[in-house]
């Protein structure tokens, strides 16, 4: 009733091979992507500046490290690095005079041949090993950028991002930033939905799945892991640029930290590993449900509902967070996209019961 | 708190009293880090700031019908928490903003600046935001690194003398660890000692290989440059390695706590202070009397007193004060009569709390006076009187880097 399918007859490869195959699904995200682009109209400025815009920056970092992790099945722990990489590479093109656009797309390159020589470690290891080679590089890149003034920014470690334009447009309303992005998440998603019908995103899954045995169907391991760390660690770069440019505009090593790198990999463990929908559900969970449930608890205390400490009261949020954590994990260990499938599907057959697959 | 204004309000009109100025309620905004990184000092210090101003509240220091509220948030360190937190504090109209985090304040300093808010980074944050004409809207109010480097410096100087010595500084791997630097490098040809840097890996809870090192280089005085639970283990490390406590002298991030983790070993060591500890001052005494008393202290009583708790107790007096000049005349508070208020305060000492701070609007260090105390097994004893010491050096050192900080805009 809701997913009409009656009368929707695919008889072309092309109609079957369709994104987005039933109507309402179809309407949904355009409605969705309309709604995104009039935000800045109807959303204050507290809520646009402090909630969607890091939503949406934070949701394309989830897809770059679940292109990785999800698709191509290579744990990586130290993708906050990789973000690194691509804020502070713009950050200094833009200051030698590299123009904004040009300066996006270097500062990519820059992190996905950084990130590809890490990911060099993947061709021997994987698993936990992997992990443990990613968090050296974390570790690794936090040292130089701290340690290095020329990357950091002199005796504070702050570097404000000069003022640019995109296309011609000034990057600097919040509108604007907002818009630069929406455009990337939007490109970024996309883009992914898209490298899973590409013969690139099967070899990615075959080496996700056994690689040994994705080597003899004639799938190169070799090139393959290479590119999946060099895609990803592209789209992560530009991701830390924007974030930079768009949500920061001053920079700190701090801000690229171990724990950042944490915050991600459970952004694309709690939305699901490879989904799309799942890397948006993530990182709206894991980077709001800690601000909602904080000023929730605050509201609660400021009425008198709470009464402890100051320091439990911080604690709090947290401690519900962490039981939400495990709760969403434990009703569906295939993150919130599976749940969001589940819901989908049971509507797709309503008033009837159960939906093949 | 609106509903409790609309009330006060009402009741004074029904009462038939005239009243000429409205109310007003001031909100500041204490957006702190409750649960991460800083949390060995923002219990004390926020239980502070919290009972100073139920105090200011009880005594009306802030005029007839006046109140201050705080605004507390926990922001877990993290720069986009902050930022939300920032935001939804500016809506409901908080004017002066204290985040005790140096990266939340790094990402929130221009668009305060922007928004015409002021920001206190006492203790902490960027040393070139003393300079009130490249930061028209920060304030560190105390002694910033660069002047509790020199002042522990000099004390060396009056105690032992410098010429031919040589000082070991052991600092957390990080740009804080590495804020004296340049004032070390300054003062050694101008004194005559040689030093030499000896970092550790952050958060420092394991650190022989500096201390082993230190220890072949034996230095006549040692300087510790870390904050939380690695200031405990370099204090015992140090006297591991055959450092006596009387040559140890560390930045204003060393409490009652650490002393309490390092045990009796500790009697001697040295630290900076910017605000005088234990519960013996007309403040602390009032605060115990009219807001720990009643049961309406924010914390556990037996913190009343630490030195984190009074550095608290000593902001919020400040910024208090502030507020009450910048009201002078009526008008309501803003980001610009705050700022105002703050460079109106000459001489203000929060009743012998803390040394008498000046601010101007080239000066928003207020002085950078301090002091240095020793700790004697039970508590922190002064050995040496409020004062600023080479404040020529460190006020050039804060032009410089404004400067630098301006030219990279």
């Amino acid at each position: 009733m809701f997913y009409r399918l009656s009368g929707t007859y695919h008889t072309s490869y092309e109609a079957d091979r369709k994104l987005w195959k039933i109507p309402t699904d179809r309407w949904l995200v355009i409605a969705l992507l309309i709604l995104a682009l009039l935000a800045p109209l109807y959303v204050s400025p507290l809520y646009l500046g402090s909630y969607v815009l890091p939503w949406v920056i934070w949701s394309a970092a989830a897809l770059s490290l679940t292109l990785l992790m999800g698709l191509a099945g290579q744990l990586h722990f130290g993708f906050a690095a990789v973000m690194a990489i691509g804020a502070y590479a713009s950050i200094h093109l833009v200051r030698a005079g590299v123009p904004f656009e040009l300066a996006l797309l270097l500062s990519g390159l820059i992190s996905a041949v950084i990130g590809a020589v890490f990911g060099g470690a993947a061709l021997r290891v994987k698993g936990l090993y992997l992990v443990m080679a990613t968090l050296a590089m974390q570790y690794l890149i936090d040292w130089v950028v701290v340690n290095v003034p020329a990357i950091s920014g002199g005796a504070h470690a702050t570097l404000r991002t000069p003022a640019v334009s995109f296309l011609f447009f000034p990057v600097e309303s919040l509108a604007a930033r907002y818009w630069l992005a929406l455009g990337w998440a939007v490109l970024l998603t996309v883009f992914f939905m898209n490298v899973k019908r590409t013969s690139f995103g099967r070899a990615l899954v075959a080496i996700r799945d056994k690689d040994f045995a994705a080597a003899v169907i004639g799938v190169d391991p070799f090139k393959t892991k290479l590119m999946a760390f060099f895609t990803s660690s592209f789209m992560g770069g530009v991701t830390g640029a924007i974030l930079a440019f768009c949500f920061y505009r001053a920079v700190t090593p701090e801000q690229f930290g171990f724990n950042v790198s944490i915050q991600l990999v459970a952004m694309v463990l709690v939305g699901g590993l490879g989904s799309v929908i799942g890397s948006w559900l993530g990182a709206g969970f894991v980077l709001l449900a800690p601000i909602f449930l904080t000023n929730l608890v605050s509201g609660l205390a400021a009425a008198g509902w709470v009464p402890v400490s100051q320091n439990f009261l911080s604690h709090l949020p947290l401690m519900i967070y962490g039981a939400m954590i495990i709760g969403f994990l434990l009703l569906e260990p295939l993150g919130l996209a599976k749940i969001y499938d589940n819901i989908r599907k049971y509507f797709l057959v309503w008033p009837f019961r159960h939906a093949r697959s | 708190m609106t509903f409790l204004r609309k009330l006060a309000l009402t009741t004074a009109l029904v009462a038939g009293l005239s009243a000429p100025v409205a109310a007003e309620d001031v909100k500041f905004g204490l957006l702190q880090d409750f649960t991460a990184v800083y949390t060995f000092v923002t219990g004390q210090y926020n239980q502070g700031q919290q009972d100073y101003l139920a105090l200011a509240n009880a005594e009306g220091t802030l005029g007839e019908g006046n109140t201050v509220t705080a605004i507390v948030r926990d922001t877990g360190n993290q720069p986009q928490r902050g930022i939300e937190a920032y935001n939804r504090a500016k809506e409901e109209g908080a004017v002066l903003f204290d985040f005790l985090s140096t990266p939340v304040s790094a990402a929130i300093l221009d668009q305060a600046q922007a928004d015409k808010n002021v920001v206190i980074t006492p203790a902490h944050g960027r040393g070139d935001a003393s300079d009130g004409t490249v930061f028209p809207y920060v304030f560190p109010m105390f002694a910033t690194y660069w002047a509790q480097a020199a002042n522990l410096i000099e004390h060396m100087k009056n105690n032992g003398g410098l010429e031919g010595k040589k000082i070991a500084i052991v600092h957390i791997d990080s740009p804080f660890g590495r804020e004296p630097g340049p004032i070390l490098t300054a003062l050694a040809e101008q004194e005559k000692f040689e030093f030499q840097a000896f970092p550790y890996a952050s958060p420092g809870n394991e650190q022989s290989a500096a201390w082993s090192e230190v220890r072949r280089y034996r230095p006549d005085y040692v300087l510790i440059w870390g904050a939380g639970g690695g200031q405990a283990v370099s204090v015992k490390t140090a006297i591991q390695n055959g450092i006596r406590p009387e040559q140890i002298h560390s930045v204003i991030w060393l409490a009652e706590t650490d002393a309490a983790n390092v045990g009796p070993a500790m009697k001697g060591v040295k630290r900076f202070e910017a605000t005088a500890a234990g519960t013996e001052h007309p403040i602390i005494q009032r605060i115990q009397e009219k807001v720990i008393a009643p049961g309406k202290g924010s914390g556990d009583a037996a913190n009343v007193g630490t030195s984190y708790y009074n550095l608290g107790v000593a902001t919020m007096a400040v910024a208090v004060e502030a507020a009450r000049l910048g009201m002078e005349g009526g008008q309501p508070l803003t980001g610009e009569s705050l700022k105002a208020g703050f460079e109106k305060i000459a001489g203000y000492d929060a009743e012998g709390l803390m040394p008498p701070v000046t601010y101007t609007a080239e000066d928003h260090q207020g002085g950078g006076a301090g002091r240095v105390s020793e700790w004697d097994g039970e508590k922190w004893v002064p050995v040496s009187d409020w004062h600023a010491a080479y404040p020529d050096l460190i006020r050039s050192v804060i032009e410089k880097s404004a400067a630098e900080y301006k030219a990279g805009h």
